[in-house]
């Protein structure tokens, strides 16, 4: 038996599994119910692949462990230890709402509770000159009381810490030796830069999640050694790298959205294959659609996401946008007379009125149904499909009303579930000055592939690339990452007097700091790459831009002028003679991780013959349309529209006037 | 659903609703632009809004995000430039408008408008609103208090054109900049907002080019009558009548003490609301006048919050007709000076809320806290160079209670929810102001069986500074904010100071030009929201929960709610409700609140002043305003206050 990576995605309905085997590149499959141990459908699973865990080399794994964690409010009794007068910043926020209208939806409340949020006397200045310092007998007495409340985790979050640490320090050390056992995150170890919203919420963040993960994680990579697994079990954080259970304790809150990052991940890998630097990733599923771009061969980054509205998560993230569309999403008609899509959505329970579970409303995938678009199973014949229970739907909640015909009325649903999800990725996208002529749409998730080509029409894409197993791409994501930490130092300096030897110091710093964490984690030199960047911005603005670092650093003006460059690029203007300060420097720190390339099968120049044919509605009226098996296509084939390609975990079509091949990588390539 | 449905006519429900989505979509594009280019804190904080308009000035869309005070005028820019330039509007123009004597809110506010052609054919404008930081006029920033008239608040701009058929006019543009105290930030925000303008053309021209010209303008139609039909449904569906209501604005500088009234009377008929303001005070001898723009803003804003999911165009303004008496504090006109329109917006608004209240009761809300706005400005004397520093800041607050729930705390104001609190780590680098305290109050929200949201103090000590003044925008110190069906006030705001070596002084809630010195220490406060319902009624449990969480201390449990704690284990925030002296203790507030509110004015402030009684007993209980530092009682604020009061709270109690 060779070596085998894999990789598992474990989501709240299916736990999906990619096998790859390191010699001949060949991909497998598997997809089991989740269970209520996430880790034993994992197990599970490798079972069913009769995968055995001493074949294992490389473990990777995408978990919803922390996010559920996070939105279901599951989390370990954690206390707040702030500055005396501060004690409300994570509950005053920005003080801003995300329905700015709607005066009765509350935002989700601070995950740690007035009543756990202690404060003490302490100061440090804005330039970071401590002007109270920690008093010892008040923090011995603190401490007693937190003892006596149980806490199992406890975030200090102190003023100006970003500055200046020494306070946040001093009580982290007098709380570990008063309450051992108990996981003490301080918020400048956590993220170390300015604005105390951002910092504080993020290091509250990760005191609630390292009990969860911590636990999960160890629990994890103990079930996988005792199974044979012999390294470390890897762990997909938010950044697009992976990390080791031995890191998760101090960066608890970068797998706040491990789940979702390898979506984003495998659309730049798959792009990539296909040739394409620039890509829009389109992970259509079952009630929401996530959004990701690729350009110049990397994913989109961003500082600003959250879980849930107004609680900040700032370690950078792949910036990934969802949308409450999908295949279930609720087609409705407004008081006003207009159809509407989403963005409630049938969920898996009752789920779309076809799957015969007692959902009467008509959805996304019941509309597919009726237009002859999904054939009558999903799930490779897991799951019969109800057209009868579709077409009253539809005809009951929209046909009738608007006074259409029932199949008139299933394709101005899908029409309307389009332009809507096309309209999101234009904000994304388009909004950044980007033309999507440049790109290719990659498309995948359970619906994905149903909707991609129209959508690409819609956005003038002119390419779309549907990955082998679409359903299980993003388990294909967890295999194709690195080790990486991203470090930061808050450095406030003007440029124009700032002394480059000291950044270079402070570069240097971070960089001791990245090896070691490297090194803790089994990554040698030679396998180790750190890339500088500096953020910068004019004096009194609060908006900056990174541009790279020169690696040793030593000069200022460089930097200036790219900051100045970028400027005019970002945002149109340059201000001649404005002051610009560092605001901060930061650190991307990969270990990289050996890669198995995927199988490349010899093309043949072949047109298949379809499996059957059906008649299928499209824009043009009903046509009668060829129905391919996926798996019966190779490498080389060609396809011409109409066709619907059915495979075990999702459906592709391809419309009238578009044409599609198979690549050597058995990507489908549809041009529209 | 077994409503009538009318549908769109002319348009194919696919084609109208993916219109529909588009325009606001476009909309959201330009917002996105304006933030990502603006020059100047203000925008980026969000206080900027934009519209996509027909080619009569009509908005077919404008932002989710755009802030309250803004909607509801820009159709009114768009209209007043197109009368202003009739026939000569072409292909390339590009319009810039500020003039609040024309619909717009006051001179921050300033429009760029592009006119957009299809063949040659005007279809539809888009429209970009700036907050600029400066317009010139007495102060910096350009908010003058003591400002009776315009010619103190900066430069007014008529409808103007600053690019013509594709040539930009640098001398309007320099025009304006010039008479601003930051003329690169304003040409730069100016610029900001033409892009976004152009971004909006090109999406318009793209779906031009894809679904026809006609059938553009048609959905631009087509989306106005279905908000107009929604909005139409829904207060068809509502029971006639009227009801009407007051608030004020705390006082008229130049007049004798007492508030200054906004009265709104709402009237329901069919399907169609009208608000007659009639009865409001006169214009007033400050900058706390609102031309007319401003308040039709308030009133669409205040529909908008019992409607929020209706889209926002000049469908929902058909519905609507407003009556503002000529000259008056809600229609003021030139040179009357307007720039803190927001006072009396924010009043407007809250009757509004008020109001909608009682007819729709399961979305009740009493009164929020009223906006406020710190200016410090001065000499930065930390280092060398002794730079010149702006510290302009704001602060969120409680908003009132509601029905079956409390209300939300530390929110920011009704002016515009999307504006953002700043991060004191940002401002103490910035400025020599260090932050002591940002922190919820304690008591702060108006009791009520469902009391209001948290509101926020924040102190400070002025560091090393040169030529140091303070400068400050509130409300509400007197008119203090108010609690429905039964509910009680909450705190007044108002700015305190405590110079070196001097005893702490109120200063209130409306000043300018106050001069501070390093060392100097001051706090204020914003207020809670209003309470929902008999505080008596409130359910001992949640008073329980809340002493737990600080947000109501263990005195005012039993003042307020009448709810009596025992403290079980002060370490674990352990309490237990006394049940029998609970009922003792509501019994005896139900026995004498009635004459509390009717005890001798004077007397009361007498009390407050030898430190008999604290200050939430002399609002809460008797109904009493003062001067909060020296305690002198103020008879006619009080006199109007207890009015409301024996209004909104009286009739509910049991």
């Amino acid at each position: 038996m060779s070596n085998l990576r894999v990789a598992v995605d474990i989501g709240g309905t299916f736990t999906d599994i990619c096998i790859l085997e390191e010699g001949s590149g060949d991909l497998r499959i598997a997809k089991v119910p989740s269970s209520a141990d996430p880790i034993d459908a994992a197990l599970e699973g490798l079972v069913n692949a009769e995968v055995d865990l001493a074949d294992v080399t490389l473990f990777a794994h995408g978990t919803t462990v922390a996010t559920n964690a996070l939105i279901e409010r599951k989390l370990p009794h954690t206390a707040m230890v702030t500055t005396a007068g501060f004690r409300d910043v994570i509950e005053i926020g920005r003080s801003t709402k995300e329905d700015l209208w709607d005066a009765y939806r509350d935002n989700p409340p601070p995950y740690i509770r007035r009543r756990d949020r202690l404060t003490i006397r302490e100061r440090t200045s804005a330039a970071g000159v401590v002007e109270v310092a920690v008093d010892a007998a008040e923090a011995r007495a603190l401490a007693g009381k937190l003892r006596k409340r149980g806490y199992q985790a406890v975030a200090i979050c102190f003023m100006n810490s970003f500055a200046n640490a020494a306070n946040e320090l001093a009580l982290k050390a007098i709380l570990e030796e008063a309450l051992p056992g108990v996981a003490i995150s301080t918020s400048a170890e956590v993220l170390p830069e300015i604005f105390e919203h951002d910092r504080f919420s993020t290091a509250v963040v990760n005191a609630v999640l390292q009990p969860v993960v911590g636990a999960y994680a160890k629990r994890m990579q103990e079930r996988l050694a005792a199974g044979g697994y012999r390294n470390d079990l890897l762990l997909l954080h938010s950044g697009g790298g992976v990390m080791t259970p031995r890191t998760v304790d101090r960066q608890a809150a970068r797998l706040a959205s491990s789940g979702i990052a390898a979506g984003a991940i495998a659309n730049r890998y798959i792009g990539k294959l296909c040739g394409y630097e620039n890509a829009i990733g389109f992970d259509m599923g079952g009630t929401s659609t996530d959004v990701s771009l690729v350009w110049e061969g990397e994913s989109t980054l961003t500082r600003d996401w959250h879980i849930e509205y107004g609680h900040p998560i700032c370690f950078p993230s792949i910036d990934i946008k969802t949308i409450g569309a999908g295949g279930g999403s609720i087609a409705w008609i407004d008081e006003a007379g207009g159809l509407r899509n989403g963005p409630h959505s049938a969920g898996s329970i009752p789920g779309p009125a076809c799957y015969g579970r007692g959902g009467e409303l008509p959805t996304n995938t019941d509309a597919n149904l009726v237009l002859g678009r999904l054939g009558g199973n999903l799930v490779g014949g897991g799951l019969e499909l109800d057209a009868a229970r579709a077409r009253t739907a539809i005809e009951t909640h929209i046909a009738r009303p608007l006074g259409m015909d029932v199949e008139s009325a299933a394709k101005a649903i899908i029409k309307v579930a389009n332009a809507n999800m096309a309209d999101a990725v234009r904000l994304v996208s388009i909004m950044r000055g980007l033309d999507p002529r440049d790109f290719a749409l990659v498309a995948f998730g359970g619906a994905g592939a149903l909707h991609a080509a129209a959508m690409a029409r819609d956005l003038a894409v002119p390419t779309v690339i549907v990955p082998p197993h679409p359903g299980v791409t993003s388990a294909l994501g967890c295999l194709l990452v690195d080790i990486r930490h991203d470090l930061l130092a808050t450095c406030l300096l003007d440029a124009a007097t700032a002394d480059p030897a000291y950044i270079e110091s402070e570069f240097a710093r971070l960089e001791a700091e990245a090896r070691e964490r490297l090194h803790h984690e089994g990554v040698h030199d030679a396998d180790i790459v750190l890339t500088r960047s500096i953020d910068m911005r004019y004096s009194g603005q609060w908006r900056s831009l990174a541009v790279p670092a020169a690696i040793p650093f030593a000069d200022v003006g460089t930097a200036i002028r790219a900051f100045e460059e970028a400027h005019q690029r970002e945002y149109n203007y340059v201000r001649e003679g404005a002051g610009v300060e560092i605001f901060r420097l930061n650190l991307s720190a990969v270990g990289l991780t050996p890669k198995a390339a995927l199988k490349r099968h010899a093309p043949i120049d072949v047109v298949p013959e379809p499996r059957a044919r059906r008649g299928v509605v499209f824009d043009e009226g009903g046509l009668d349309t060829a129905i391919y098996w996926r798996e019966d296509l190779p490498a080389g084939a060609r396809i011409e529209g109409p066709a619907v390609l059915q495979q075990f975990d999702s459906t592709t079509l391809v419309p009238p006037g578009a044409s599609a091949s198979v690549d050597p990588w058995l990507n489908l390539v549809i041009t529209v | 659903m077994d409503k009538p449905i009318t549908a769109a006519s002319a348009l194919d429900p696919v084609t109208f609703e993916v219109l529909r989505n588009a325009f606001v979509n476009i909309v959201d594009q330009m917002a996105e632009q304006v933030r990502r280019t603006c020059y100047s804190f203000v925008v980026y904080n969000r206080d900027f809004s934009n519209a996509l308009c027909d080619a009569a000035g009509n908005t077919v869309a404008q932002g989710n995000q755009d802030l309250a005070a803004h909607v509801g005028t820009l159709h009114y820019t768009c209209k007043a430039v197109i009368e202003e330039f009739g026939d000569d509007i072409h292909e390339g123009d590009v319009f810039l408008v500020n003039d609040p004597y024309i619909g717009g809110t006051h001179f921050s506010d300033t429009r760029v408008l592009l006119p957009i052609f299809c063949d040659g054919e005007l279809i539809a404008w888009s429209q970009a609103n700036g907050h600029w930081a400066d317009m010139g006029g007495s102060v910096p920033g350009s908010f003058d208090v003591t400002a009776r008239d315009m010619f103190k608040e900066g430069i007014r701009i008529p409808p103007v054109r600053i690019w013509r058929r594709g040539e930009y006019c640098g001398d309007v543009a320099r025009l304006i900049a010039k008479n601003t105290r930051d003329p690169e930030a304003i040409i730069g925000d100016m610029d900001a907002q033409t892009q976004a303008t152009r971004i909006a053309a090109r999406e318009l021209l793209r779906l031009c080019d894809k679904y026809g010209k006609d059938t553009i303008t048609t959905a631009f139609a087509e989306v106005q009558d279905y908000v107009e039909r929604a909005v139409r449904l829904r207060l068809a569906e509502l029971p006639d009548g009227s009801w009407e209501t007051v608030d004020f604005v705390d006082q008229d500088p130049a007049g004798e003490e007492g508030l200054i009234p906004v009265r709104v009377r709402l009237t329901i008929r069919g399907d169609s609301a009208e608000f007659d303001l009639t009865g409001s005070h006169g214009t007033i001898g400050s900058m706390y006048n609102c031309a007319f723009g401003g308040t039709f803003a308030a009133i669409v804003s205040g529909m908008k919050t019992f409607f929020p999911d209706v889209p926002l165009n000049a469908g929902l303004y058909r519905a609507v007709s407003v009556i503002a008496p000529e000259n008056s504090i809600v229609d003021a006109r030139w040179p009357v000076a307007v720039s803190g329109f927001v006072m009396c917006f924010e009043k407007i608004m809250n009757a509004i809320f008020e109001l909608f209240s009682r007819v729709m009761p399961e979305r009740a809300m009493a009164c929020a806290f009223n906006i406020e706005y710190l200016q410090t400005g001065g000499y930065d004397a930390r280092g060398d160079g002794r730079p010149y520093f702006m510290l302009y800041d704001w602060l969120a607050g409680g908003w009132g209670g509601r029905n079956g729930r409390d209300g939300l705390g530390v929110t920011a104001s009704c002016f515009g929810v999307g504006l953002m609190i700043q991060p004191v780590e940002g401002q103490e680098r910035l400025c020599p102001v260090r932050t002591d305290k940002l922190e919820i109050v304690t008591d702060s929200a108006g009791p009520g069986e469902f009391r209001g949201g948290v509101g926020l103090d924040k102190a400070g000590t002025i560091l090393d500074v040169d030529n140091c003044v303070f400068s400050y925008f509130c409300d509400r110190e007197r008119a203090i904010v108010w609690g429905i069906e039964g509910g009680l006030p909450a705190r007044p705001h108002g700015l305190w100071l405590e110079r070196p070596g001097e005893a702490a002084r109120f200063l209130g809630a409306v000043f300018s030009d106050v001069p501070v010195t390093s060392g100097a220490r001051f706090w204020r406060g914003t207020s809670g929201g209003g309470g929902y319902g008999d505080p008596l009624q409130r359910d001992p449990r949640r008073v329980l929960e809340d002493v737990v969480d600080d947000y109501v201390s263990l005195e005012r449990a039993r003042r307020d709610y009448g709810v009596v704690l025992e403290v079980v284990d002060a370490d674990l925030a352990e309490y237990a409700v006394d049940e029998a002296a609970t009922r003792a203790e509501r019994a005896a507030i139900a026995a004498h609140r009635h004459a509390w509110l009717e005890e001798d004015a004077e007397a009361v402030a007498a009390r407050y002043r030898a430190g008999e009684l604290d200050m939430y007993d002399v609002i809460r209980r008797h109904g009493v305003i003062c001067d909060w530092g020296s305690g002198e009682l103020l008879a006619n604020s009080t006199r109007e206050f207890r009015a409301q009061m024996r209004a909104r709270c009286v009739p509910h109690w049991q």
